[in-house]
């Protein structure tokens, strides 16, 4: 490897741990300081694939922050980009998060720490209702998205059906319900 | 052969993961909880610390998952298996962008997975209310703190459009004091 190629790989590596390491909230979070520090500051990325690259995250399955870094690294490095951006991104978390579940054992079943967690799930289940709420409106605009919403929500809440496979049958019905409508819209003309 | 099961079911999670952190957090809590590794209370806890510490929030659930399951290996294997499934497909995608953006085929799918994610993510706010306000035990019972918090936090967000961050560390604080 040449000493250019490693320097940009040092750097990808940089930038994404920075990115794991000061964006709380996750993935859309996320979305403008991967843009700033990628596009604007080093501009390995033109602005519109960084769009394309967000789009992609996003409609993939996985952890948008994940997606866009692989998208990232793997346009300006190839594969080996692709796994340092990820060992960047997600470095800051391993690290963090190790450290809290080793002291949590500690402190776990304390009356204090309980009240202060019970408050922080109020305040999250407050944060979900409103995401729901708006992602609602903006994904369930006719009748067949509403049912599909409502029996999934059935399966999964009250059958307890694997998730896993609530999704691939979503996936199942978006595919025949729009072919089917397609074909009768093209058969009425 | 925990361990392995533990990295199969991070992959499979990868996978079907679509809607993003709350959306993942739900596979991960029913796949868990029904194999018995973890209790609802735990992960709830787990899924409220991943919310305050930086990093994505699936990423944090699923390496303190690991954690608790396999130890430092349970960590790493957990957050590694979440990731290969999007190696593979980001990489795919990049190089199929304009077929990607044009199939219909993908849209079609997209059109009946999105409703399903709304729906998951309906049962996070469910999981959350029940490890919060309600109490499973007395069906009626509400607690008026707890419930005080969630209804602020929602004020909060819909007429202040208060930084998520910030009302979960508001809420903890009130957690502190008045429950």
């Amino acid at each position: 490897m040449n000493k250019s190629k490693a320097k940009v790989l040092w750097e990808l590596f940089l930038t994404f741990f920075k990115i794991g390491a000061f964006t709380i909230g996750g993935g859309l979070a996320m979305i403008p300081i991967i843009e700033k520090e990628i596009v604007d500051k080093k501009g390995y990325i033109g602005k519109e694939e960084i769009v394309d690259a967000f789009a992609v995250a996003q409609s993939l399955p996985g952890v948008v922050a994940i997606n866009s870094s692989i998208y990232v690294g793997y346009r300006v490095a190839g594969m080996i980009g692709a796994l340092v951006t990820v060992f960047g991104v997600v470095l800051p978390s391993f690290i963090i998060i190790l450290l809290i579940a080793v002291l949590f054992k500690a402190v776990s079943g304390n009356l204090i720490i309980d009240k202060a967690l019970t408050g922080a799930k109020a305040g999250i289940a407050g944060v979900i209702a409103t995401v729901v709420v708006r992602l609602g409106k903006q994904i369930i605009k006719d009748v067949f998205a509403a049912v599909l919403a409502v029996i999934a929500f059935i399966l999964a809440f009250v059958f307890d059906v694997n998730i896993a496979v609530i999704i691939i049958l979503g996936a199942l019905t978006g595919l025949v319900f729009y072919r089917l409508r397609r074909l009768k819209d093209n058969g009425s003309v | 052969m925990v361990l392995f099961k533990l990295f199969l079911l991070f992959i499979k999670i990868g996978f079907v993961g679509f809607g993003g952190g709350y959306s993942i957090i739900t596979m991960i809590q029913k796949e868990l909880i029904a194999l018995g590794w973890i209790t609802a209370e735990e992960f709830a806890n787990i899924a409220a610390i991943s919310q305050m510490t930086p990093g994505p929030i699936a990423v944090n659930a699923a390496t303190y998952v690991g954690y608790r399951v396999g130890g430092f290996w349970g960590s790493l294997l957990a957050t590694v298996g979440v990731s290969i499934p999007s190696f593979i497909l980001v990489i795919l995608a990049a190089h199929f962008i304009m077929k990607v953006k044009e199939s219909k085929a993908l849209e079609a799918c997209m059109k009946g997975i999105r409703p399903v994610t709304v729906a998951l993510i309906a049962s996070a706010f469910i999981f959350f209310s029940y490890e919060s306000f309600v109490d499973l035990t007395m069906p009626l019972y509400i607690n008026p703190g707890a419930f005080a918090i969630f209804v602020l936090a929602i004020l909060a967000s819909v007429l202040l459009k208060m930084d998520t961050i910030l009302i979960i560390i508001l809420s903890t604080v009130l957690g502190l004091v008045i429950l």
